[in-house]
């Protein structure tokens, strides 16, 4: 999806930080990302008459040099300082530093940052800081948070780590499966707000998304992770993934999946998300991502929206509703079960739910209430809902695409 | 042509809390900066300064442990570029990326004796 090299410096600051945690602990966290964003200052200085050959390697090893330089600053006990520059402490060291070792770290780090201990909240500013390498000013505008709640939230977490005594560690494997789910739901959530911002400016952000999938990849490299959630959520990611250069155009402006340009979605990661989805059939056909990514699947397979297979996507909500009772899942379906020309049975289905567990997300509801409006061609009550909606949404481009919607309807009345 | 040495005059980066992103994007700017003064040939030399510093002052030679100014007054670096006179020079440093940081640079002409 992008240059390798775009996103250098978050990448490896993740990866430093993780390793060097393994190194010296938890406990000095703060003092680790201190010392790694260090090496990136000196990289700056270092590097302004142009890149150096091997910018990661290079990278490497002056946080493998700040280690060392860290060691004789971290008081250790015993004499373990002294031992780190004997020569057996020297290569169990640069083991560290191997390429498995490091994904082992991340691995660990991930983990760390999804425990169960840490509140939810905190967790995905954790994950995105130490593992993603993001700053807390970016961090508050893709939660949409202020700056201080997100350092508020990290500061919480570290000393929660730390109360806690949580150890730097991979999973017991009876616990795999719930320590990967809270994992696959921190993950999902940063996708989601890649995918569809309730951000104010930026209604899809690239590399949020990019994010979400590069950790899932990293989950997807140990065998013993490959569990059918983990190839489901991969797959939901890629098929929505391939779509996200059609949802707004230049002028930021929303296209809707009616007049997104088909021919543009993104082949090479609908074939990704396609195998993907095989695989996790094949392992367990009962999670939720999974119909997720059927539900996705549809819409790619379709030729436009009338020739979409409804029928298979309402089956998709009915079981996910199943299995996790989220009125997402009945708005979606009442959604669908207008394009089948059901309206009755979609009224009825609406008027079940309560706006309010939608929070910020409340204007989708009186959208799709609007759209039965339109469906039934009572255009007062349309324009009453879209006016409810234009009220609650946040992101601008969202609201300048339903105020243009409103007004089109609305021309209608006077005719 | 005459040696103007540009001065970068602000708070040194480990103090601004720059995401890494940010100092990735920063860094380009620098880059792209110095492979347009190197096209042109005019980069004679330069240096990025540590901001820990010592001062030395008075007859007594009295050491003092610095930095002493407020930070966005310290000098990060610097550069010493070839030009035609003081208003070249000054455009050279018209591509300083720091601008937006509250920093900026301090033009000065190199004195050549002889």
């Amino acid at each position: 999806m992008d240059n390798q090299l775009d996103y250098l410096f978050r990448h490896q600051y993740g990866k430093m930080v993780s390793v060097l945690t393994r190194v010296f602990g938890l406990a000095h966290l703060e003092t680790i990302e201190d010392a790694v964003q260090d090496t990136f200052i000196k990289a700056m200085a270092s590097w302004r008459t142009g890149m150096p050959d091997h910018p990661k390697a290079w990278l490497m090893q002056a946080s493998k040099n700040r280690a060392i330089d860290l060691l004789r600053k971290i008081k250790a006990d015993d004499n373990r300082a002294r031992n780190w520059q004997s020569g057996i402490a020297a290569v169990a060291l640069n083991e560290l530093f191997l390429d498995e070792e490091i994904e082992d770290s991340q691995l660990r780090m991930i983990f760390t940052a999804c425990h169960p201990s840490l509140k939810a909240e905190d967790q995905i500013a954790f994950a995105l800081k130490t593992i993603s390498g993001f700053g807390t000013r970016e961090i508050a505008a893709a939660l949409l948070s202020k700056e201080e709640t997100v350092k508020k939230r990290l500061s919480r977490a570290r000393k929660l780590i730390v109360k806690e005594n949580i150890s730097f560690s991979l999973p017991d494997p009876k616990q795999l499966k719930s320590r990967i789910g809270r994992v696959l739901e921190v993950i999902y959530l940063i996708f989601n707000e890649g995918f569809h911002s309730i951000n104010k400016e930026q209604l899809v952000r690239t590399e949020l998304c990019g994010e979400a999938l590069r950790l899932v990849k990293l989950l997807l490299k140990k065998e013993t992770y490959r569990l059918g959630e983990v190839y489901a959520l991969f797959s939901l990611m890629c098929l929505h993934a391939a779509r996200l250069d059609t949802r707004i155009n230049e002028n930021n402006q929303v296209i809707s999946i009616r007049d997104q340009d088909r021919s543009k979605w993104h082949i090479p990661l609908i074939d990704l998300g396609s195998d993907a989805m095989v695989k996790a059939a094949e392992l367990n056909s009962n999670s939720t991502y999974l119909y997720e990514a059927v539900i996705a699947v549809e819409h790619i397979k379709a030729k436009d929206v009338e020739s979409t297979d409804w029928e298979h996507i309402l089956y998709c909500y009915d079981k996910l509703y199943e299995l996790q009772e989220n009125p997402m899942h009945l708005l979606n379906r009442a959604i669908v079960l207008m394009q089948l020309n059901k309206y009755d049975e979609a009224k009825h289905q609406l008027d079940a739910l309560e706006p309010s567990f939608m929070q910020q997300r409340q204007y989708l509801y009186h959208c799709a209430m609007a759209e039965f409006y339109i469906c039934i061609d009572d255009i007062i009550m349309a324009v009453h809902s879209l006016d409810q909606a234009i009220e609650l949404v946040t992101n601008i481009s969202e609201r300048n695409y339903l105020i243009e919607k409103r007004n089109r309807i609305h021309v209608q009345l006077q005719n | 042509m005459k040696d103007f040495m540009l001065i970068f005059v602000g708070a040194p980066y480990e103090e601004l809390g720059l995401s890494p992103q940010d100092m990735q994007s920063r860094m380009a700017k620098w880059q792209e900066w110095h492979a347009k003064m190197d096209k042109l040939g005019i980069v004679k030399g330069g240096n990025a300064l540590h901001a820990k510093a010592k001062r030395i002052t008075s007859t007594d030679r009295v050491v003092s442990d610095g930095p002493f100014v407020e930070a966005k007054e310290l000098v990060g670096g610097y550069y010493v570029v070839k030009a035609e006179n003081m208003d070249a020079a000054v455009e050279i440093a018209m591509d300083y990326p720091d601008f937006d940081l509250e920093g900026g640079v301090e033009v000065r002409e190199v004195i050549v004796f002889g």
